[in-house]
């Protein structure tokens, strides 16, 4: 087993899974339970490859990869917030929008999947953080990933900063805690919705941009394979905190990790591996909500 | 009167959207230049209003209505089993494997113990999740995804070695022993399979409607504390629930495979898969049983003519998902609702006019 083969490969998976979980985090907090961020991070995946091949720029097409997101975003949050829909069925419907526009456009397009290798350098992406490459084990586990993905760990720490030390943060909390006390000290309740949901869009297009653009510079279909999902589990685990929400998603990483790297060496059934990260979040979900519900005496169960 | 007219926001309410849908459909058509008028007119034209093709539509409506019910039920209560789509898969799969594994059994015996191993399979599936989610308040969204992932992998190892049919050219299960292919009736598309769905149709509308417990599934899903202080057993509930919904699944997955597919390929479900087909039926037909069924006839019909488009025109059959995700989206929102002030006038007109027949 090679031990930094595997903890790179879990730093490089739970950087998207991460990014979600920041996102989807100020949603949850606020109270609208959004499970379209699988949905928008395909969007951001394709959407970017698709308009760097059309520029021929990365970073113009990183940028209107997330535009269109934030589009998605503002769709879920007008059908949500103003119109007053079921988020649930919003989401599903968002999802289900992205997992068929992308394979009707390539059909359109007449391909199988973007590939965009000839525009853009996927190793030369990667970058080497000088002092620390130079350590060993740690330097080659922690430098030599692309740039999203220091972001999506530095943004831990930012995301925690503005939940805890900014005033919109505190708003985030008490809309979720008390919408009408909220109102009534003069929240506007659906603004700070909205900004929660497109934060989450955002952060959703950038882990779409490290996913496909960054690590392969390809798209295929259905690439996300429920990575969002993976994101919505750990959000519930972690119960609103960023720090341990992220802590939750690197263990998923670490799961997914374990699979890629078990496969190789497992031989036939192989295949079998593939479902362990999947097993293991009903597994902590579950012993994370135990937990949670111990002392609980409500009645029922709360509607979400 | 108001009955009558909450009736009639209710089909508008499902009308609406799917216009909408269908309307922003015809631009993205238009957008890669294709006739929108002529792709609707295929679809439909051939499904609908030909007695052979609206036959076919039936057939191939059997699995949504069961799937459609499978999620309405749980809809009804505010449990949202995402699961359909692993049953329906599992379901058909072991009622396959079943189906392969005994030959020359009696016709009846064979097909009963296919059908009941898919329904048994669905239920066992949607047991999970459901112990979790009633005695351990586990978010069910997330576990019943989930285990959608791990039932598509598990299935697609399974197919790929103990059950890979050697001599196919691709990757699939051997087909299905004669005794349990269901024979199509007359010449026709249909198979017993639509009999059968008819059946638990008919049972399903009998216990949403006068049982208690379609009563229960609907107490909780308004007020859950409210029901289990009035003394049901919520816990209870959601078990039975999510085991009908399995069932359910189950039992569509099996009739699939006994009537249409007869052995388990990667893409026995198609995508977006039936189970989530039976998503947008329960949210058109508002979980309402005639409402189920007729989403489905209609829906069935969309499908089928989705593949004559894709031989008669250049649209890609993809149109249809993105129809589809399109009329969940705008499904979730109520077009119109009581208070809407030009529907409100039409209807105070109509009362106007009833009350001056009434003096008259």
């Amino acid at each position: 087993m090679d031990f930094q083969r595997i903890f790179y490969i879990m730093l490089s998976n739970s950087a998207p899974i991460i990014l979600c979980v920041l996102g989807g985090n100020y949603a949850h907090i606020a109270g609208v339970l959004n499970i379209s961020l699988e949905g928008m991070m395909l969007i951001g995946a394709f959407a970017s490859v698709l308009f760097v091949s059309v520029t021929g720029s990365l970073l113009k097409g990183a940028l209107i990869g997330i535009i269109i997101t934030l589009v998605f975003g503002l769709i879920f949050a007008f059908m949500c917030i103003t119109q007053k829909g079921n988020p649930i069925i919003i989401g599903l419907a968002i999802n289900l929008l992205a997992f068929s526009i992308t394979p009707f456009i390539l059909k359109v397009m007449n391909t199988s999947n973007l590939n965009v290798n000839n525009i853009i350098d996927v190793a030369g992406l990667k970058i080497n953080i000088p002092l620390i490459k130079d350590i060993p084990f740690i330097g080659q586990i922690v430098s030599g990933h692309p740039l999203v993905t220091y972001v999506s760990f530095i943004g831990i720490f930012i995301m925690w900063t503005i939940m805890h030390k900014t005033k919109f943060g505190i708003y985030v909390r008490v809309v979720g805690e008390n919408e009408d006390a909220a109102y009534s000290v003069g929240i506007n309740v659906n603004k700070i919705k909205y900004i929660a949901i497109l934060i989450g869009a955002f952060c959703s297009a950038l882990a779409g941009i490290n996913l496909a653009l960054e690590k392969m510079a390809l798209f295929t279909n259905g690439m996300t394979a429920g990575i969002g999902f993976i994101a919505l589990a750990a959000i519930f685990c972690g119960n609103g905190r960023p720090g341990l929400s992220s802590l939750y998603a690197m263990l998923f990483g670490l799961a997914q990790s374990l699979a890629v790297n078990l496969n190789i060496s497992a031989g036939p059934v192989s295949g079998l591996f593939k479902t362990l990260p999947y097993f293991v979040i009903v597994i902590i979900l579950s012993v994370a909500s135990i937990i949670q519900n111990k002392n609980n005496r409500m009645r029922g169960f709360k509607n979400e | 009167m108001r009955k009558g007219k909450m009736f009639l926001l209710d089909i508008l309410n499902s009308l609406l959207p799917l216009l909408s849908a269908f309307g922003i459909g015809a631009i993205i058509i238009i957008l890669i230049g294709e006739n929108p008028l002529t792709t609707y007119n295929i679809m439909f034209g051939k499904t609908l209003f030909e007695w052979n093709g609206f036959l076919k539509t039936l057939h191939f409506a059997s699995p949504l209505i069961l799937t459609g019910l499978a999620i309405a039920i749980t809809f009804k209560a505010s449990i949202f089993n995402m699961g359909v789509e692993g049953q329906l898969l599992v379901g058909g799969f072991f009622a396959c494997v079943i189906g392969f594994c005994f030959e020359g059994l009696n016709p009846v015996v064979h097909v009963i113990l296919g059908l009941l191993t898919g329904i048994t399979c669905g239920m066992i599936f949607a047991l999970i999740p459901a112990i979790l989610k009633a005695y351990f308040k586990v978010n069910e969204i997330v576990v019943t995804l989930m285990l959608n992932y791990a039932a598509i992998e598990i299935l697609r190892i399974l197919t790929q070695t103990i059950y890979r049919d050697i001599g196919s050219g691709y990757v699939s299960t051997p087909t299905v022993a004669g005794s349990v292919m269901f024979n199509r009736i007359g010449g026709t598309r249909l198979t017993l399979f639509f009999p059968i769905t008819i059946i638990v149709f008919v049972i399903m509308y009998i216990v949403f409607k006068k049982s208690r417990l379609g009563y229960e599934v609907t107490a909780v899903g308004k007020n859950p504390e409210f029901a289990e202080a009035s003394g049901m057993n919520i816990k209870r509930k959601i078990i039975y629930i999510m085991l009908i919904s399995g069932a359910l699944s189950g039992l569509a997955g099996a009739g699939y495979m006994f009537s249409e597919k007869f052995k388990y390929t990667l893409d026995f479900s198609g995508n977006p898969g039936l189970g989530w087909d039976g998503m947008l039926i329960a949210l058109l037909g508002r979980c309402s049983p005639i409402g189920i069924i007729i989403a489905a006839i209609f829906y069935s019909s969309l499908k089928t003519g989705g593949d004559s488009i894709n031989i008669f025109t250049n649209v890609p059959k993809e149109i249809v998902s993105v129809i589809q995700g399109l009329t969940i989206l705008f499904l979730s929102i109520r077009f119109i609702n009581q208070n809407t002030k030009l529907f409100g006038n039409i209807m105070a007109r109509f009362d106007s006019k009833k009350k001056k027949n009434e003096e008259v």
